[in-house]
């Protein structure tokens, strides 16, 4: 029965994207993902609106001050198992705004993250990767918190 | 007036003047009386050790107006403008929460930029606020909660917009007051997306600069750099080789292009029209390759420098770029027919976000919004830079004001972009890309602004002679915009809301810098 | 007590719940393909052959999340509003004639039209208590709009699905369905197209798509559900929508009858079904892709003021046309 899980969890992995405090640089490049020429509904991938119908959560931005709380508040609202994906330089580490002083240096200050997809902004495909390189990685460990 | 005011020379490049704290009211009253039109472009606060100077600029007939005024520190006040300006709300707010200056008779001085939980009195942008330890108090402190949302009072409801909305690509909030369906009133709070950007570009050199304020927006990142370098640029009193204001005036346009049809696809996503979304964005691809090749990234192009651009424009890719723009035309072609015929985009967007010509002039707001509106305004006519002086094009107006015009006007804007972009690369001189300029600025202060996609960008830069800036302002065409936010979405249906707001194409990220 | 294993195979497996579960996640897939390519994609891809396992990926994946029910909820219609819709659904689905025969054995009856258009009725009314029950703003708008559209269509609806009735002269839908020497789409071609229109509305499906307007109202109804109950609200939309294909089947297409060619006839009934069902899903989903989103109140405005009097007009055409005409025609 588990083994029926895990698959169906690898082929469909529904996201959320969240902006927190990002230049929208990674945002356009994640809505691409959708768009004709990346289109990653192939994976099964789909865009969710609501943090409770997600899977993944999808994260651009060095986090500011006043998106943390949010942030950490969407985290929570998502069912488990769930996963987190930092998107971009700031996501991963504050980027070019690190040190700035209403900005927390990176997503992993606020929410454990499972995948780290370097870029100013990475290009779709990098996105793609990372997400496909996470899936992956799913089939030999467990994801963070209950399983 | 007579001597409360004094006339100063021209320090910035357009005319300043310099007024007593007291007489600002005054000088702008006169300035209405000249021109009922004029608006405010943006109010920079400069800490001048002892005091907090305030540089109110107003635009009137296309020209920068700027009104010099300072407060003291200890107890910086000054009388609100926004009662005869509307438009000056936000700009005060934000003098608010980064001087620290207190605007007496401001309808609703709250907090703008800085989140919630900020300390009191600590002004991140006055050379001595002790930021770090002033946060490092307040982690052990308890947060203050945030203000809590009004009471349902009678049939009135608060439905809260963000910050996790799928409507909004990035972190805003807006709280609506609605009765049945009908909006009421709307409360923007932004904030969310400010990572102190000004503050940061005062501790890094001009040349760290320019990657730093590219990445105010990603969508816009070109039209970032090209003002900023062309600020410093002015104050050097240096002026760049032809080919590199062409090639600038290229990349800037192909940025155009790729933001407003970014725009178009979204406002697609809005009204629950996929399907234009789908082949709007899919049309885009070609623009995210030619710049691309151009420039080397996709996204943030990284073009500009002080003194040029970084890359030579080759001979071998101009006729790509030449094909691409004639396959775009095409399709703008058959876009415009379906804005034009296809009758539910049209139920959803005509007379939608309705914003009177009266109301985009009193609010001074920018770019396609104004021109939506029948407002023909447009920094590439009125103050050009770059080639656009040499290269004919047409600014793009409609009168009807709603959101079908705001969104018409951004796909007739995409084919004279077409037109400049071919007008260039035919017309493009040859020479040098590109003048080597000193590490350490002279001392000196400019203004400038130039036509982003989304309207004006502003820019003031302030030079001590050392290699870092004394002071970097930034004021981003959907600032300027806020207040028609309101006013377009106050009476209408909560349904029209997502689908007007993004008919005024906002970008947060470059609000908050 | 005797069991009937014929009677158990029937409901449970053939024509009953297990076909109707398959056939919906594969009117789902099909959904999916048809508006990738519409919108220039390809689509679920990788799982399965061509994707078509995505579905039941979708829903197993589902089944499989934590259960979460928020703090504010009313836990009891929050747990049991999604299963109860669901069912409501597949039982209204059990009245159809599918091979030839309703699946549940000799359970059609005289009004049986009527009694299946109230039971979809419930299970949409379910879904607005969902909505009611998460204590969540969104949830609530949502499950408003799920109601207002869903009652304000279903009058032009049952006017519509009586065109049929009338021309058959029962309200049994199995006799309905028997008696069409020429499918009623030719013979009242007006009430066909009417009932696709209204049809597009009552499934909330675009330009009708409201209720699952994310840009504005985020899950609508589903807002605050995940798991298991999220995965019983989307099957209730998906066998809602091919219930309603299967409706128009039956009505107007002639049912699950069309030539037998050899061997067992309710194997070609069955095909003959299936068949008509598919194309209907398409030419809904295909309509789905070309318009874009009407607001509630253009929704609503185009309920009372065109489809209700247009479907008046259109009982009356056809009293008038089947009095005079027909007998012509014979």
């Amino acid at each position: 029965m588990s083994k029926l899980a895990m698959w169906a969890r690898l082929k469909s992995p529904w996201v959320l994207h969240f902006n927190s405090g990002a230049c929208n640089g990674c945002d356009i490049e994640v809505i691409a993902l959708l768009t004709p020429r990346y289109d990653v509904e192939r994976f099964g991938i789909k865009l969710e609106g609501s943090p409770r119908h997600a899977d993944v959560l999808l994260t651009t931005g060095a986090v500011t001050k006043q998106c943390a709380e949010r942030l950490k508040r969407i985290y929570d609202q998502m069912p488990e198992p769930k996963f987190v994906v930092a998107i971009g330089a700031c996501a991963c580490s504050g980027g070019v705004f690190k040190g700035n002083y209403n900005v927390l240096d990176g997503v992993d200050n606020v929410i454990p993250v499972n995948a780290y997809i370097p870029g100013c902004p990475p290009k779709p495909e990098a996105i793609i990767d990372g997400v496909v390189k996470l899936l992956n990685s799913l089939k030999e460990a467990k994801p963070n918190g209950k399983q | 007036m007579g001597k409360r005011v004094q006339i100063q020379q021209a320090h910035l490049g357009k005319a300043s003047i310099q007024v007593k704290a007291d007489a600002t009211k005054d000088a702008v009253k006169a300035l209405l009386e000249a021109n009922k039109n004029a608006g405010i472009v943006a109010l920079t606060g400069l800490d001048l050790d002892k005091k907090i100077g305030l540089m109110y600029h107003m635009c009137t007939n296309g020209v920068i107006v700027t009104i010099r005024t300072e407060v003291p520190k200890k107890k910086p006040k000054i009388a609100t403008i926004s009662d005869i300006i509307p438009g000056a709300q936000f700009h005060e707010r934000e003098a608010a929460d980064l001087f620290g200056v207190t605007f007496e008779g401001h309808p609703n001085p709250a907090r703008l930029v800085l989140p919630d939980n900020w300390p009191e009195n600590l002004y991140p942008l006055r050379k001595d606020a002790k930021i770090d330890e002033a946060l490092a108090k307040n982690e052990t402190a308890p947060s203050k909660a945030e203000p809590a949302p009004a009471q349902n009072e009678g049939d009135l409801v608060n439905i809260i917009i963000g910050p996790q909305h799928p409507a909004l690509l990035e972190p805003e909030k807006f709280s609506l007051t609605v009765d049945g369906e009908i909006v009421k009133h709307v409360e923007p709070r932004i904030g969310y997306v400010h990572r102190g950007i000004e503050k940061a570009a005062e501790q890094r050199t001009y040349l760290q600069d320019v990657y730093l304020v590219e990445r105010i927006c990603g969508i816009c990142n070109s039209c970032h750099a090209a003002c900023f370098v062309e600020t410093v640029e002015e104050i050097l009193g240096f002026d760049v080789p032809l080919r590199a204001k062409y090639i600038r005036t290229i990349i800037l346009e192909l940025n155009r292009l790729h933001s407003h049809m970014l725009l178009l696809g979204h406002a697609g996503l809005e009204i629950g029209y996929e399907t234009l979304f789908q082949y709007m964005w899919r049309d885009r691809e070609p623009i995210m390759d030619l710049t691309e090749m151009l420039t080397g990234n996709r996204v943030i192009s990284s073009a500009m420098t002080v003194g040029g651009v970084r890359r030579d424009l080759q001979e071998k890719d101009v006729p790509k770029i030449k094909t691409q723009m004639v396959t775009l035309k095409k399709k703008m072609d058959f876009y415009h027919k379906l804005f034009e015929n296809e009758p539910s985009f049209k139920m959803r967007t005509k007379n939608v976000g309705v914003l009177s010509k009266e109301d985009a002039l009193k609010l001074c707001v920018v770019g396609p919004v104004a021109r939506g509106s029948g407002v023909a305004i447009d920094v590439r006519k009125d103050e050009p830079y770059e080639a656009y002086g040499e290269i004919p094009f047409n600014i793009i107006t409609r009168d009807e004001g709603d959101s079908w015009a705001r969104l018409m006007v951004r796909l007739d804007e995409v084919v004279e972009s077409i037109n400049i972009i071919d007008y260039a690369l035919d017309h493009m001189p040859s020479g040098p890309f590109r003048i080597k300029v000193p590490r350490v600025v002279a001392a000196g202060e400019a203004v400038n602004h130039v036509e982003a996609p989304r309207g004006e960008l502003f820019y003031y830069v302030k030079s001590q002679g050392t290699a870092y800036p004394e002071r970097v302002k930034v004021r981003t065409p959907t600032f300027a915009n806020i207040p028609a936010f309101i006013t377009i979405a106050e009476g209408g249906n909560i349904a029209d809301v997502p689908p007007s707001f993004v008919s005024l194409d906002p970008c947060f990220s470059c609000t908050d810098r | 007590m005797v069991i009937d294993l014929w009677f158990i195979f029937r409901v449970l497996v053939f024509p009953g719940f297990t076909f109707i579960f398959f056939f919906t996640m594969f009117c789902d897939w099909i959904e999916r393909k048809i508006e990738a390519r519409m919108q220039n994609r390809v689509g679920p891809a990788f799982t399965g052959p061509g994707g078509i396992l995505q579905p039941f990926a979708d829903v197993i994946k589902l089944l499989t999340k934590e259960d979460i029910v928020p703090a504010g909820a009313k836990r009891k219609v929050f747990k049991l509003a999604p299963i109860l819709a669901f069912s409501f659904v597949v039982f209204a689905f059990s009245f159809l004639p599918i091979d030839g025969a309703a699946v549940i054995p000799n359970s059609s009856f005289a009004g049986d039209l009527i009694f299946v258009m109230a039971l979809i009725t419930i299970a949409n009314f379910f879904l607005f208590l969902s909505g009611w029950a998460s204590a969540n703003p969104y949830g609530d708008i949502g499950a408003t709009r799920v109601l207002t559209q869903f009652l304000g269509y279903d009058i032009p609806l049952i006017l519509l699905a009586l065109t049929p009735a009338f021309i058959a002269g029962s309200l049994s839908i199995t006799v309905i369905a028997a008696n069409q020497y020429l499918p009623f789409a030719l013979l009242a071609p007006w009430a066909f197209v009417l009932f696709i229109v209204t049809l597009q509305a009552e499934l909330e499906k675009d330009p009708f798509d409201i209720p699952h307007a994310e840009s504005e109202v985020v899950g609508g109804l589903e807002t605050e559900f995940g798991g298991g109950k999220l995965a019983f609200l989307r099957l209730t939309r998906d066998v809602q929508i091919v219930f309603g294909a299967a409706l128009v089947v039956e009505l107007f297409l002639g049912g699950p009858y069309g030539p037998v060619f050899f061997g067992l006839p309710e194997f070609w009934y069955f095909l003959w079904f299936v068949l008509k069902l598919l194309a209907v899903v398409v030419i809904t989903e295909y309509v789905t892709c070309l318009f874009a989103r009407l607001r509630i109140d253009q929704v609503l405005s185009a309920n009372w003021k065109v489809l209700l009097p247009l479907s008046v007009l259109s009982l009356a055409l056809t009293v008038a046309v089947a009095t005079w005409i027909y007998p012509l025609m014979v």
